[in-house]
């Protein structure tokens, strides 16, 4: 008997289809991964196959759970005991005002329906496996990214459910919490089935199984995990995987650029009274890439507003061996769209640019051309062009002010794969004909390393 | 910009409408004016010759009516009109400005804040009876600090923002700044706060017409003739009732107004 077998699982909205109709079985121990980038219909596929999609949309097709046909509302008597799923962002799901022992608590209580005594023992030795036993009494806030992981896990997990759907389990985590999660999910779906949804071409290798690859509603490619990875038969696919940094080309050799251009002598960064990295030093040369990382709240986006004169340092001296004017120092933003107006459309932020320095109007044209950015694109306004779009319009409005030194604060992190590549070359390659100086910031360990010339490490 | 608009902003703004065009039009339609007594004809019941009948002067209740409207309506837009542009302008510049100035405003927010409002205008109300100008002044004097609060929580949380540090960056001034990044963010909110405030103000100066400190008769005032009407409720009901229900359906009007853009 299978655990799950789904039959033309299709979901509509209205007369639109944004899932085409897809048929998978997972038996005991089976673990499948389901591919694609963001918009792509892959949360749609588990919220279907959970029941829980929202009343404006139908699903068509049969799901047979445990060898019962059940239709979505019959399935919610499974939730939790049979068939669990740990949402995306998961310390969303978790309760802001309990502490994390006591979530897991009155899972095992309510769900799994163990007595109070068997619960609080249960709950405190799941915390103990995970390394969290000094944890339990913390609220969510007070957990870090990757520890509320763990914890809305074992609560995904705490009613016994045999099939875990997991909704980007890795999203916004960097790697070495990444791969905990990863190990955590496997080792948690030993006895049943694990279906994990993810953009992340990296985790989909850990977990091995198979594999469905999904783009737009549509599936392209399905196998075993390895054979696909190794062979995609898709473009798409191929695109994907590509767009994975372990895979990315090597750069070319740094050319020899021994202009300086800011001197760090003992800098010390931090917020309010806090010092957040102590006593740097370096020095940053015209035309130069140089990766920064380090944990997250370590200080990497305050060292970036230091150099850039929007923050005090604490100690320590910055010089500058260039008279380039303030708005020559320029800065990419994480998150594109709340570093942008959305009141008027790209157009009229580009003019707004243009004439206040007086740029040459015919250098739009060709630099648009290079960062693939469309003219009928800057009619929309910020919330009108996806992510990428809006990050290389960001690169465009910095370009074209002819800067000495760009900061990008993760200009990619939020960006799907394939846009991730493209806009991270194409930073690189812009900087290098122009001279500009580059610092990037990035907590993945492969972008920096197939991107940067060198790299600063810093530590908290 | 109207399709904006939800089913009760509509709804509000068409009954708005109606109102405005009864205070600028409607004594148009009758003869006579708002204090021309008649002392053979009080107490008229509503008939085709006084279509709301007279007051226990005589008086037209048609005309008396959309006079009242038309001061309660221009209060109401003068109020909110100047406590924007002063609370807005303070606030942004509290937000944006040195610490002391913040620190400045604050206090004074506080100490207007600590006060009841309505005490705050009977005070100014009492220094000089019977003048709209004084109402005027002291209705918006408390008016102006719910946009002040709000812009310069907007603009505060602004000024930190990834947006408006990049536009910094790029070497844009202060009113570009406000421009392009403050006043979208403000502008949606002042909206409602406005009806609200519309209402407010409509309410405020009924009520001090009502305990005589307002507008002084012979003008025609809705709180005023509220209190006018009062001693003749059992002989002639539906004069009482006409300022009541008028009052009643300006304040229906703004609120609806204000409501709808937060869902």
């Amino acid at each position: 008997m299978s655990l799950i077998h789904i039959e033309n699982l299709a979901v509509y909205a209205g007369n639109t289809e944004l899932l085409a109709p897809i048929s998978l079985t997972l038996e005991k121990g089976q673990r499948l991964t389901i591919l694609g980038q963001t918009g792509s219909g892959k949360s749609l596929l588990a919220q279907a196959i959970m029941g829980n999609l929202p009343n404006s949309l139908r699903t068509e097709g049969r799901v047979t759970l445990f060898g019962e046909e059940v239709n979505a509302k019959q399935r919610q008597r499974f939730w939790g005991r049979r068939i669990s799923m740990l949402p995306q962002e998961p310390w969303n799901s978790l309760d802001p005002l309990m502490g994390a022992q006591q979530q897991l608590e009155q899972t095992y209580r309510m769900v799994a329906g163990e007595s109070a005594a068997n619960a609080q023992q249960k709950a405190a030795y799941t915390l103990a496996l995970q390394g969290l036993q000094d944890s339990g009494h913390k609220r969510v806030d007070q957990l870090s990214g990757g520890m509320a992981q763990r914890v809305a896990i074992a609560c995904a997990m705490a009613g016994g459910a045999p099939v875990l759907l997991a909704d980007e389990p890795t999203k916004g985590l960097d790697v070495s919490r990444r791969d905990q999660v990863v190990q955590q999910l496997m080792s948690q779906s030993k006895q049943g089935a694990l279906i994990t949804i993810t953009h992340d071409v990296a985790v989909a290798r850990q977990i091995g199984g198979r594999m469905m690859v999904i783009k737009s509603g549509e599936l392209l490619e399905q196998g075993n995990t390895s054979d696909i990875l190794s062979a995609p038969q898709h473009p798409f696919t191929k695109a994907l995987i590509e767009a994975d940094p372990v895979n990315w080309p090597d750069k070319t050799p740094a050319s020899s650029h021994k202009t300086p251009l800011v001197e760090v002598q003992d800098l010390t960064i931090g917020r309010g009274n806090k010092a957040l990295s102590k006593h740097l030093n370096f020095t940053l040369h015209q035309g130069e890439v140089v990766g920064v990382v380090g944990d997250s709240g370590c200080g990497k986006s305050t060292l970036g507003d230091t150099l850039l004169g929007v923050h005090q340092a604490m100690e320590g001296t910055i010089l500058r061996h260039s008279q380039a004017p303030l708005h020559q120092w320029q800065k990419l933003y994480q998150d594109p769209t709340a570093a942008v107006s959305r009141a008027v459309s790209l157009a009229t932020l580009l003019e707004d640019t243009v004439k206040l320095h007086k740029i040459d109007r015919a250098r739009i044209a060709p630099l648009m051309r290079q960062l693939g950015l469309d003219e009928a694109l800057l009619q929309r306004n910020s919330e009108g062009v996806s992510g990428g779009e809006l990050q290389r319009f960001c690169m465009l409005r910095a370009l074209l002010l002819d800067p000495v030194f760009l900061f990008a604060d993760e200009p990619t992190s939020r960006l799907d794969p394939i846009t991730a590549k493209e806009v991270s070359q194409l930073l690189v390659d812009v900087a290098k004909q122009n001279g500009c100086a580059v610092m990037l910031v990035s907590h993945d360990p492969d972008l920096i390393e197939k991107r940067c010339d060198r790299v600063i490490r810093l530590d908290a | 910009m109207i399709s904006s608009l939800s089913r009760t902003q509509k709804t509000g703004a068409g009954l708005l409408l109606l109102l405005v065009a009864y205070a600028i039009f409607g004594p148009m339609l009758q003869n006579g004016d708002a204090t021309a007594q008649d002392l053979n004809h009080i107490l008229t019941p509503p008939n085709s010759e006084f279509w709301l009948g007279t007051d226990h002067f005589g008086r037209n209740m048609w005309i008396r009516l959309a006079d009242a409207l038309q001061l309660s309506l221009m209060m109401a837009a003068l109020c909110v009109l100047t406590s924007a542009v002063i609370g807005v302008t303070a606030g942004v510049l509290a937000a944006t400005g040195g610490r002391w100035l913040d620190r400045g405003l604050d206090a004074l927010v506080t100490m207007i804040l600590a006060l009841p409002g309505l005490v705050l205008v009977l005070i100014f109300a009492a220094i000089v009876p019977g003048s709209f100008w004084m109402l005027y002044v002291a209705i918006s004097l408390i008016q102006w600090i719910e946009y002040f609060r709000v812009s310069r929580a907007i603009t505060q949380r602004l000024t930190r923002s990834p947006e408006v540090q990049s536009s910094k960056l790029m070497g844009f001034g202060q009113w570009y700044i406000f421009r392009r990044h403050y006043w979208p963010a403000i502008a949606p909110q002042l909206f409602t706060i406005a009806a609200f405030g519309a209402a407010n103000a409509i309410l405020m100066m009924a009520s001090l017409g009502f305990v005589y400190v307002g507008i002084q008769p012979p003008l025609a005032e809705l709180g005023l003739m509220i209190v006018e009407h009062f001693p003749y409720y059992s002989d002639a009901p539906w004069l009482l009732a006409q300022p009541l229900l008028l009052l009643a359906l300006v304040v229906l009007a703004c609120h609806l107004m204000g409501r709808g853009r937060t869902q």
